[in-house]
């Protein structure tokens, strides 16, 4: 099976690879597997607490040539995007844009998957911030 | 003996005319070779569908057929019977090959419960076990359980680090020291999945015999239970078969 140009490039010149530091409370972490392959991704975003806006989004994948670009894609996407905005992107937009085949389609979901897990991360660290500066401040 | 009952359809032995059950290789009767069986690979053993299968009576069930089959015995009989003998002989091969073996035998019980893996409908049992075993097949790999998720994808960044340090190959005393604690860090990451794969195999016998033993819930909530710790069993046979390449063990 053939890879599209766009994921060929995604897949050669990767954006956004890295890591970040995973402990800091701007920053939500999502590892997510796929079932179908045993695939892992992990992508970790940075959001200013101001604005919510991501800032910088970075991703490391272990995976076939379609997850690597939809990771990539994904970060791309997600990168400048508010966490609200950041959600509505759907697997199948990721499938669209790389042309990815049916048995591809799991590679895109694991994208979509990793972008809600990272953003889960991050309000629940922030949630449970609240959370506990509001305990302190009932007190 | 089938595994229902009533598709026990009697049939009349082509030679002799003594009707006889279905599933036999020879004529009770006559003792003449019949067309090939149906029922499933533990009916050709005479055997009841069983995961703690009497491996002891298998073994001496497929002998005394291999005997039976033996294409000197055929050697003057009609062409419609070399044709079965050489069937009979490819299905019995099968069947052994199948059910001597633990995760096999489970697989098959799954499958024709219809709790297989699904992914290779319409190809024979043996071709299907093979293209699983031929694992480097992405699409054929398996899940990855959520809770080793974690452990997984160290994994992978040890191997990748390896490789790099590998192909750079600038190995000087500093980083000789890097790379024995790398090995380190990756026999352990071995013997911790061949652990985990130990307790599949503790849990797989339990759940083998929940499925000889239980009425017909309990059973199948163990091929549930099968289908899953099977997964979670090849997943962590493919790790560790990844780790030990790349320490080229
Ligand atoms: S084949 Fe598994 S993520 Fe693409
Ligand atoms: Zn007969």
């Amino acid at each position: 099976m053939a890879y599209s140009d766009k994921v060929v490039d995604h897949y050669n010149n990767p954006r956004n690879v890295g890591t970040l530091d995973k402990s800091s409370t701007e920053v939500g972490t999502g590892l997510v597997g796929a079932p179908e392959c045993g695939d892992v991704m992990r992508l970790q975003i940075r959001v200013n607490p101001e604005t919510q806006v991501i800032e910088e989004a970075k991703f490391k994948t272990f995976g076939c040539g379609s997850a690597i670009a939809s990771s990539s894609l994904a970060t791309e996407w997600i990168k400048g995007r508010t966490v609200e905005d950041a959600l509505a992107i759907k697997n199948t937009d990721i499938v669209k844009e790389l042309s990815l085949p049916p048995v591809k389609i799991h590679c895109s979901v694991l994208a979509e998957d990793a972008i809600r897990a990272a953003i889960g991360d991050w309000k629940k660290k922030n949630g449970a911030a609240e959370a506990a500066a509001a305990a302190a401040s009932a007190q | 003996m089938l595994k229902d009952a009533d598709s026990a359809v009697p049939v009349a032995c082509w030679s002799c005319s003594v009707q006889h059950d279905e599933v036999t290789m020879f004529c009770p009767h006559c003792g003449k070779i019949q067309p090939p069986p149906g029922g499933d690979y533990f009916s050709v053993f005479g055997m009841e569908p069983r995961l703690n299968l009497d491996l002891a009576a298998l073994e001496g069930e497929f002998h005394r057929l291999s005997r039976r089959l033996h294409p000197d015995r055929f050697a003057r009989a009609t062409e419609c019977e070399r044709e079965w003998s050489l069937a009979d002989t490819a299905l019995l091969n099968d069947a052994y090959r199948t059910l001597k073996d633990g995760l096999r035998r489970t697989e098959y019980v799954l499958t024709l419960h219809g709790a297989g893996n699904g992914t290779h409908i319409g190809s024979g049992f043996e071709t299907q076990i093979a293209e699983e075993q031929n694992g480097k097949e992405r699409q054929n790999a398996s899940r990855a359980p959520a809770d080793l998720l974690e452990e997984v994808f160290d994994l992978n960044m040890q191997l990748e680090e390896m490789r790099l340090r590998r192909q750079s190959g600038n190995v000087d005393r500093q980083s000789g020291k890097v790379n024995r604690e790398l090995i380190e860090d990756l026999r352990a990451a071995k013997r911790k999945f061949e652990t985990l794969r130990e307790e599949v195999d503790r849990d797989l016998r339990g759940a083998w015999n929940d499925w000889d033993g239980g009425a017909a819930d309990t059973r199948r909530r163990a091929q549930t239970n099968l289908r899953t710790l099977l997964d979670r069993r090849r997943y962590l046979s493919n790790l560790v078969r990844d780790v030990s390449e790349a320490l080229g063990e």
